[in-house]
């Protein structure tokens, strides 16, 4: 598979944190519409790898392609079209549903309209005007799950999504990750919950793809 | 400029809500003017109105520092930088955003500042002259805003934060105080000429408008590393 036809293409990607290597030359080929699950122990560079995929980390050494844009050169191409679910839901606790969705539609270029129709999808919809702090962790992750889908992302970086959802938040992540045409990378310690909707297990091990 | 809309609207109303930043600026306000006024136990500064109008600019900046020390508080302790820096905004917008909400903190605070500062020392004797003082306070507003919103996002990298933002911020600060306390107290015994007048508030303007081209051109660099 060349780089070109590649959703996300890595080549000897490093990624510092003072004298700890995070990742430490990581290669992968990512194909449009793959789903991904990125498996390994704490601490294997999983997290790091989707954070510098979502372009709030810099690589240090190497090549990162997302999209047929490098990064970090063209990172404000590829924050258009990716769709990052990380640990926190990376919502503001005091802001309401509906105006966390307002804040990051503004930021993404996204017409209002479109949070109403995120918040019926993720089951929120009657929860507009609740705090984000006022909501269980399951509906928290609901409502990252609408945060990172609100400008229709065709990548899709996901760390542990299945952390802290009931069988309904497991449903409609199932749903999203059967979209056909999206391309989707998943941090898990939880492999066989994907069985069936991924395409390929990639270990990770010490900062790198393990043999 | 929707973005920045954005983020203007969601620093004010988390202040609303969480009345975080402007209360304990007020409060931090009345307690100093407090302890000055009933320490000396007088209403009359050793040195007067100048001296008080010194010490109003004195004030200010600390007082500010209160607003800077919780600027990205939110962002930082629920990890939300990764949501703000996935958006594909520029990040001198984050920064404007975010020193037009601190200007609006320390505007707020100063309304309820200069009145009680009036109260507690300018009563009896000369006073400065009240539009020069405005001007003053909005002008050194705005330079406490473009260059805390950089700064207060340098420090929320760091460990140390609550350490290393008033040593980054306060040096930063001296030619601010003294030019914008020179200009106030200048206006208190006499009138000074329009000319040195406007070259004071040119000063502000120059300093206001060098740290507004630093934080755009620096912010970047600032969050992403």
């Amino acid at each position: 598979m060349s780089s070109c036809e590649a959703a996300v293409a890595c080549s000897g990607l490093v990624r510092r944190f003072g004298d700890r290597d995070a990742l430490s030359g990581l290669d992968l080929e990512v194909a449009r519409g793959e789903i991904v699950l990125l498996v390994g122990p704490n601490g294997a560079g999983k997290t790091t790898l989707l954070r510098v995929l979502a372009t709030v980390l810099r690589p240090t050494e190497g090549e990162a392609v997302v999209e047929g844009c490098s990064l970090p050169g063209q990172a404000r191409k590829v924050r258009g079209r990716i769709g990052f679910l990380a640990h926190e839901p990376l919502v503001y606790p005091e802001l309401t549903v509906t105006e966390n969705l307002e804040l990051y539609a503004a930021l993404h270029g996204v017409a209002g309209e479109r949070v109403a129709t995120l918040r019926e999808r993720v089951g929120l919809a009657r929860r507009g005007n609740e705090r984000a702090a006022e909501l269980s962790r399951g509906l928290r992750q609901r409502l990252a799950i609408g945060r990172a889908l609100l400008h229709d992302p065709s990548v899709l970086l996901l760390d542990e999504p299945t952390a802290a959802l009931d069988e309904d938040g497991r449903s409609l992540l199932r749903q999203v990750l059967a979209e056909e045409g999206r391309t989707v990378l998943v941090a898990t310690h939880e492999p066989e919950w994907f069985s069936g909707v991924a395409t390929r297990q990639v270990p990770v091990r010490a900062g790198r793809v393990a043999a | 400029m929707r973005a920045f809309r954005a983020l203007v609207r969601k620093d004010l109303v988390l202040e609303l809500r969480t009345a975080e930043v402007v209360p304990a600026m007020l409060v931090f306000l009345l307690a100093v003017f407090t302890l000055v006024r009933f320490a000396l136990g007088s209403s009359r500064l050793a040195g007067g109105s100048r001296a008080a109008t010194g010490m109003l600019w004195a004030v200010v900046v600390l007082t500010a520092l209160l607003a800077l020390t919780r600027a990205f508080a939110q962002e930082r302790e629920h990890g939300i930088w990764d949501g703000l820096l996935g958006a594909p905004v520029e990040r001198w917008i984050m920064w404007a955003a975010k020193a037009c909400s601190l200007w609006v903190f320390l505007a707020v605070s100063q309304v309820v500042a200069v009145p009680l500062f009036w109260l507690f020392f300018l009563q009896q004797g000369p006073s400065p002259s009240i539009p020069v003082l405005i001007a003053a306070l909005l002008l050194a507003d705005a330079g406490i805003a473009v260059l805390g919103a950089l700064l207060a996002g340098l420090a929320s990298a760091g460990r140390a934060r609550e350490v290393l933002l008033p040593v980054l911020f306060l040096p930063f600060a001296v030619p601010l105080v003294l030019v914008a306390s020179d200009l106030s107290v200048a206006t208190i015994s006499q009138q000074p000429s329009g000319f040195e007048t406007l070259k004071r508030l040119g000063f502000l303007a120059a300093y206001d408008t060098i740290f507004a081209l630093l934080g755009w051109a620096l912010f970047e660099y600032v969050v992403e590393e």
